[in-house]
């Protein structure tokens, strides 16, 4: 065994254990989920029927799932818009340049970090426990989940902010408010508007999904055509899903663009 | 009152435009969208504020939490299969994305056109939500676990092609230009010249993946993907609400567990490429 | 129109910066403040507008019917700061709004909250606004944004800004630091004859621009007054207060050998 071949076996004495434990732990996950590669063979001549099934979409399904997915949208919508609310005022409370109490700010970016650990589902079974199922609940998840991340990115873009105007404008008398409205504002609406966007992409999503567990859309409908085997309006919800998902990102696109091209900012 | 403009021999016209007058058309568009939405959704917060005695009433139902259902072992159970099949979906999607990843990388695939199919492929992947997924590999493969592995392997690739990709294409191209050189093919070069370097951001990736990917399995359930989901959505609907706080509070534990370690191996790892 | 007396500022570690400070400015008065990095001339600029508190002194501004006593007290601190005007190194604007919106910002001192939040300024403030811009010779930037204008143009809108408070007195901590000589001139141009109706009072860390602008001099070296008079400093109180040799052409203290 010359010299070169000895070190290069040395190089991967280091990752033995950890390719011993990856090994375990996959091969411990494929008997836990049932993994079974027989099921996968078969399943492509099923997926194979599922998909003659599915094709083509149903054409007049189309014109029945615009009010599901205009209520999905508006879900996600409405959401955003009290999310976003909530989280400027939590945010600017949760910023060490506009708040000076310290345990003010601690609780509220304690309480930003609590919501943002809160799994969607269990705010929506939350909610459907205060007022009954439908679109109601939905819109409220959608809005308490948004408050843990925007609130969050409200109040670093607020940290952010150029201090000097800030601390200029005070030294010529202006209050607290006028600052924030003068010196803090302007810096920070361009990011506030193009991290709502984001959220709002992520809502529509979570909306769909919501719909699916119950909230109402077109999330409920294409569970539902599934399971009553109906495939070709399954399809045709699924095309409105994407088309969907697909306009929103580009809406959102445009207006953080248009933002970020020009002056937006008085 | 109207914008102000002041009109003068010597300098251009100057203009103040107060902020109402700005955002004027904005505003009553939005004011208008709003008002309709609310109004369709049937929002009537007297709805909220009549909900709130009866959820009091809920809460105090739910204490103290049952820790006993989860001697029954369907629970227990349930949460094991949400952590192994987002650690195996991430781990199979990692592995799908990389060879993806190689494409769509300015630095390896030479032909753009085969960039932008692989870079079309992931962005394509990323607009359709793992829901969609799910519901139809469910009526191929069955109910239960393995539909959800695969879901989440397939949800990954789009996120996982793309950062992946984006970590090849900031390699050092120094290693790359001086194995070319000596005529290595080019799977040569990405073997001792890219993985080296990029290992560390792909596990990174990965592990940041895989929290989103956790939170996602113990939610698929309800869709029939196995996972913790079903059992509490059983458990709210039969209105045993000790036994769902129990699950609620162990299912957050969970994830607040796994997210905490995903996150230390990730600082370690990303720390220790600094280092070098 | 400025009386301080007894100043005296202690830095966190609890030496004392400034240990007995005491002048009085008036009307028509330009003073430069001269002293060693880390002296205290920000620190003393910033007790007279209460932007800091001073551990002990009084300081005073006199308007033409009241006089008033900075202590901590916000409502009176506002009300106080709206006569005062101020300027900095590296001029501080809203690099996002236009230098006409910079300029009106410094009339929020003496406009309520809710009507500047709600409705903005009024016609006769932006007619003020570019009038006091007129002055300094910025008003064809007016409809710019802050962020596209040059060091010399940031800092007159500044200027401007201070101006429409129709302030008593203007403090400028090294406005002109950063800026090339052909804007220094043309900012400390634009200084000299806001005299007629204000106190100003500007720290600088070269004597030559104090010797050719000031009408007066206050030399501070270990927290007190060692210099109060003529803006023509002698080579002798150079060393005293910069405590090294002050090579004249350079314009830069040498370290004696």
């Amino acid at each position: 065994m010359n010299l070169a071949s000895v070190k290069g076996l040395a190089r991967y004495r280091a990752l033995i254990l950890p390719t011993a434990i990856l090994t375990l732990l996959v091969w411990g996950a494929a008997i836990v989920t049932r993994v079974n590669l027989a099921t996968l063979v078969d399943g492509i001549p099923r997926g194979v029927a599922l998909w003659r099934h599915m094709f083509p979409p149903a054409w007049d399904a189309f014109s029945e799932l615009l009010a599901p997915a205009l209520e999905t949208v508006q879900i996600a919508f409405v959401g955003t818009v009290f999310g976003v609310l909530f989280a400027l005022v939590v945010g600017f409370v949760a910023a060490a340049n506009i708040n000076s109490n310290r345990i003010g700010r601690e609780t509220a970016r304690g309480l930003l970090s609590a919501e943002r650990a809160l799994p969607d589902l269990i705010t929506l079974l939350l909610f459907v426990a205060i007022v009954g199922l439908g679109p109601f609940p939905g819109v409220m998840a959608v809005a308490l989940s948004s408050v843990g991340m925007l609130g969050k990115l409200f109040a670093d873009a607020i940290e952010e902010v150029d201090p000097r105007p800030v601390e200029a404008l005070g030294a010529i008398g202006a209050t607290k408010a006028q600052i924030i409205r003068f010196a803090v504002l302007p810096q920070v609406l361009p990011s506030f508007i193009a991290n709502s966007m984001f959220r709002f992409d992520i809502n529509i999503r979570m909306s769909i999904f919501l719909g699916a567990v119950g909230a109402g859309g077109i999330g409920f409908h294409l569970v539902s055509a599934v399971r009553l085997l109906e495939y070709q309006a399954a399809l045709s919800a699924i095309v409105v899903v994407l088309v969907l998902v697909l306009a929103c990102e580009k809406l959102s696109d445009i207006v953080r663009t248009k933002i970020f091209g020009q002056a937006v900012l008085r | 009152m109207r914008t102000l403009r002041i009109p003068t021999q010597v300098h251009p016209p100057v203009y103040y435009e107060r902020w109402y007058r700005r955002w004027f058309w904005v505003g009553v568009i939005f004011a208008v969208v709003f008002a309709w939405s609310l109004a369709s959704l049937n929002i009537n917060l007297r709805l909220f504020w009549e909900g709130i005695p009866h959820f009091l009433r809920l809460l105090s139902e739910m204490f103290p939490p049952n820790w006993a259902v989860f001697t029954r072992g369907r629970v227990l159970w349930s949460i094991l299969e949400a952590l192994s099949m987002a650690f195996l979906g991430t781990f199979i999607g990692a592995i799908l994305s990389f060879p993806l990843a190689l494409l769509g990388a300015k630095n390896i695939t030479p032909s753009p056109v085969v960039r932008a199919l692989a870079k079309g492929l992931m962005a394509a992947e990323r607009a359709v939500p793992t829901l969609i997924i799910i519901l139809l590999l469910v009526v191929v493969v069955g109910l239960g676990p393995f539909a959800g592995v695969i879901a989440i392997s397939l949800g990954s690739i789009g996120m996982l092609g793309k950062l992946f990709a984006e970590a090849m294409e900031d390699v050092d191209p120094k290693p790359l230009e001086s194995l070319t050189s000596t005529g290595a093919t080019r799977l040569q070069v990405i073997r001792y010249a890219i993985l080296p370097q990029v290992l560390p951001s792909l596990v990174a990736n990965s592990l940041y993946r895989f929290d989103i990917n956790l939170r996602a399995a113990l939610f698929l359930g309800v869709v029939g993907g196995g996972g913790i989901g079903f059992e509490l959505h059983m458990a709210m609907n039969l209105f045993r609400y000790r036994d769902a706080l129990a699950i609620t509070v162990m299912t957050l534990g969970v994830v607040w567990l796994a997210e905490a370690i995903s996150d230390r191996l990730r600082r370690q790892i990303i720390g220790r490429e600094l280092l070098q | 129109m400025l009386t301080v007396k007894n100043l005296a500022k202690r830095l966190p570690d609890g030496r004392l910066l400034l240990k007995d400070i005491s002048f009085s400015v008036n009307k028509g008065e330009f003073v430069g403040i001269l002293g060693e990095s880390g002296v205290g001339k920000t620190v003393l600029l910033r007790c007279i507008n209460g932007l800091t508190m001073p551990d002990s002194g009084e300081v005073m501004i006199a308007g033409p019917h009241v006089t008033h006593r900075i202590n901590g007290n916000h409502q009176e601190l506002r009300k106080i700061q709206r006569h005062i005007g101020m300027i900095f190194q590296g001029s501080i604007l809203v690099k996002r709004l236009s230098a006409l919106e910079n300029v009106l910002t410094g009339r929020l001192g003496w406009i309520s909250p809710l009507r500047s939040l709600l409705y903005g300024f009024t016609d006769e403030e932006v007619q003020h606004a570019l009038a006091a811009m007129e002055r300094v010779g910025v008003r064809h930037l007016a409809n710019r944004r802050a962020e596209t204008l040059s060091g010399g143009e940031m800092q007159r809108v500044a200027i401007a800004r201070a101006l429409i408070q129709d302030p008593y007195l203007l403090l400028a901590d090294e406005p002109v630091s950063n800026l090339d000589p052909k804007n220094t001139e043309m900012v400390l141009d634009c200084l000299r004859p806001l005299t007629q109706q204000m106190a100003i009072i500007g720290v600088f860390h070269t004597p030559q621009l104090v010797s050719k602008y000031c009408t007066r001099a206050i030399g501070i070296k270990d927290g007190v007054i060692i210099h109060d008079g003529s803006p023509h400093i002698t080579r002798h109180m150079q060393e005293e207060i910069y405590g090294a040799e002050w090579e004249e052409d350079t314009a830069r203290p040498v370290a004696v050998a």
